[in-house]
């Protein structure tokens, strides 16, 4: 059996409709402000759905939600204090639309919570998701996900992957929860011709040549691991940063947390996990005040040494996906494409 | 490759089974385990570390300064240094707190009970010491020799007295004390601990050290045990960092490309040059 195959555009709706039957779908929607975003959605049918448009979010918080309750307790008169697991109640879930970025953002999230270690909240969520990914015709405006070997086209990590290839979607099953799809609804899609592969190859060369950013992520790696960058670099752009933590936030690779408790009575409350940044001050800060990173000279030095040089370390590969968000995010111009630059300056 | 262990964040319910004051700042807690199934079952090693729940307080993580050698009952002893760690020193006997773990390396026990050992601890530093201490002592099989300096604030900061009495009367330990600040009966040593270094037998041939104290006191005694011409895989010490997963996610404790929750927090001073640490920088 061929694992590549067409699918018109017309059908796409038909298509996400049956999806939608007995899983949660979630899709880059245009909202009445005018801004994409991965939205979870209960009807396909006249939903505005944008697949021209790189969603604001990527589809982290659906796996590693911004706030999330890991467990509940209660205290009794008798003394005793339980917990109680608070088992993830999002069910089946498609996720359709994801571009390779994002996806490669998936594929380092579940390095980091299902190896070594294994997270149960996290595995529940990713277990009960399908993947469906968006290959990119058109690179947008601060994307270098060539640069960081994550795009613009994939070719694993799926588990359907969707090519643009003029009137209809070139579909190819990557894994085998996206082979069970086709074939369950197998009405809608066609085995794909070569005509349509060449279609596919000709859709990759031109978004290849399309990037307006000349990063050099492999040159700022290497000269990480060689003899480091210059202090003065960290220290100059730790002293823009203004401890936000937007990029953290928008990051799809980005996935540092905090666990707290929040009372709901004086017996009981909730232990809450919530998203967490390298570059807030209390990161580090020990109990006493004492804090084993300098803010002033070292604020983001975790940030870019944990991306660009220990996961290559550790796992080969950086952990930026290229995806360009916290260029316009950050308004301290701290940003990751000013630091590899700067890296890169002088070596 | 490690193994993939399920972590769900769960803290089981454990027993305050008797409080131990060590001084106005520290306070021992002997533990059990609610569940007496996974209490006869739990195991852990010197050098690891629990993380402990405290109602509406979050977690915080505690070394264990009891031996694996007594069965069935852990202690946790704790440096009264924040909200949690407060809310610890209020409990009494019967209190329920919640734990998870055991996480973190322990300390090179095997490689340890080969060697004569040096412990070099300043106050609350001295609890996951105690634990590699007891350990050996209880050890049948264990023939080197067993050092300990210990250093204290002021004479009234000493803690874990009951312990320190007997190694004191064990003819197989030497254990030396000294405080910073001298009150007027005070009648033993004064001054950093590294002080007493000259008053004991120091051979780095033979002999491994164990360091565990406040940063500072850490700085001071990884140089000292250097000049001394120990090894740097010879002095293994415990790091302390801002934790909140102790499974290798939340990456709090990260120090340069390491987690100290799940690299550490025993690292060899050999480990340690390899980073940039702000403890020996
Ligand atoms: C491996 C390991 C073993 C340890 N073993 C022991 C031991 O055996 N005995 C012992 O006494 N201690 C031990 N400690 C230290 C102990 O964990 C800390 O003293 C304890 O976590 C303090 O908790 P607290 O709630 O009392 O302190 P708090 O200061 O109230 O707060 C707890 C944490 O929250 C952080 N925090 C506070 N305010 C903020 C803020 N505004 N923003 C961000 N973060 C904030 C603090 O930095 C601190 O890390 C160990 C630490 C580690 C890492
Ligand atoms: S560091 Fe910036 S460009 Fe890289 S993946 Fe994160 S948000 Fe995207």
């Amino acid at each position: 059996m061929t694992d590549k195959f067409t699918l018109k555009k017309d059908h796409l709706t038909p298509f996400l409709r049956k999806l939608g039957k007995g899983n949660r779908l979630v899709v880059p929607l245009k909202n009445r402000h005018g801004d994409t975003l991965f939205t979870e959605i209960d009807e396909i049918d006249g939903a505005p759905l944008d697949l021209a448009t790189q969603p604001q979010n990527s589809i982290k918080q659906f796996l590693l939600p911004q706030r999330e309750v890991l467990s509940t307790y209660q205290l009794q008169d008798s003394g005793s204090y339980e917990f109680t697991p608070v088992v993830p109640v999002s069910g089946p879930t498609i996720f359709f639309g994801v571009r390779s970025c994002d996806l490669s953002g998936v594929l380092y999230m579940d390095v980091t919570f299902l190896q070594g270690t294994t997270d149960a909240p996290y595995r529940k969520k990713r277990l009960d998701s399908v993947l469906i990914g968006l290959n990119c015709n058109h690179p947008f405006g601060n994307c270098f996900c060539n640069a960081t070997k994550s795009g613009p086209f994939l070719e694993y990590g799926a588990d359907l992957q969707f090519t643009d290839i003029g009137d209809c979607y070139l579909v190819e099953v990557g894994r085998t929860k996206g082979a069970a799809i086709v074939e369950k609804w197998h009405q809608f899609f066609t085995p794909a011709e070569e005509k349509d592969t060449k279609k596919q190859y000709q859709a990759f060369l031109e978004a290849r040549g399309s990037f307006s950013q000349l990063v050099h992520v492999d040159q700022a790696i290497k000269r990480l691991q060689e003899d480091g960058v210059p202090s003065e670099i960290w220290h100059q752009l730790s002293a823009r940063c203004h401890d936000c933590a937007g990029c953290a936030y928008i990051c799809p690779t980005c996935t540092c947390f905090t666990i707290t408790d929040s009372p709901l009575t004086a017996d009981s409350g909730e232990r809450l996990r919530s998203w967490d940044a390298c570059t807030f001050s209390g990161f580090t800060r020990m109990a006493g005040g004492h804090n084993p990173v300098a803010r002033k000279t070292d604020a983001i030095r975790q940030r870019f040494m944990h991306k660009l040089c220990y996961d290559v370390q550790k796992h080969g590969r950086p952990s930026c996906v290229g995806c360009g968000r916290c260029v316009d995010m950050c308004f301290g111009g701290t940003d990751i494409l000013r630091f590899i630059n700067m890296a890169c300056e002088g070596s | 490759m490690k193994t993939a262990q399920l972590e769900d964040y769960l803290p089981r319910p454990a027993q305050v089974v008797e409080v131990v004051t060590e001084n106005s700042q520290i306070k021992s807690f002997l533990l059990r385990f609610v569940d007496k199934k996974h209490n006869a079952g739990f195991s852990y090693q010197p050098g690891q570390f629990m993380m402990v729940s405290m109602p509406h307080c979050g977690e915080a993580p505690i070394s264990f300064s009891s031996t694996p050698a007594t069965k069935g009952l852990i202690r946790l002893s704790v440096r009264k240094a924040g909200t949690l760690t407060s809310a610890m020193h209020e409990l009494k006997e019967g209190s329920i707190i919640g734990l998870r773990g055991p996480y973190g390396k322990s300390f090179p026990m095997e490689y340890l009970a080969k060697r004569d050992l040096l412990f070099v601890a300043g106050g609350i530093g001295l609890a996951p010491l105690t634990s590699v201490i007891n350990t050996c002592l209880a050890d049948p099989e264990y023939q080197g020799r067993i050092t300990i300096l210990y250093g204290s604030r002021t004479p009234e900061d000493i803690a874990f007295m009951a312990e320190i009495k007997a190694w004191q009367a064990n003819a197989a330990v030497e254990c030396l004390l000294t405080v910073d600040l001298a009150t007027s009966e005070w009648q033993g040593n004064t001054g950093l601990v590294t002080s007493l270094f000259d008053q004991v037998a120091i051979n780095p041939a033979t002999q491994s050290a164990v360091v565990c104290g406040p940063p500072m006191m850490i700085k001071a005694v990884l140089s000292a045990l250097a000049e001394k011409g120990f090894d740097d895989h010879d002095i293994i010490t415990t790091m302390e960092r801002h934790m909140k997963c102790g499974v290798g996610v939340c990456r709090h404790c990260h120090m340069d490309g390491k987690l100290v929750c799940v690299d550490g927090p025993v690292f060899t001073l050999a480990q340690l040059k390899e980073l940039n640490v702000m403890e020996i920088s």
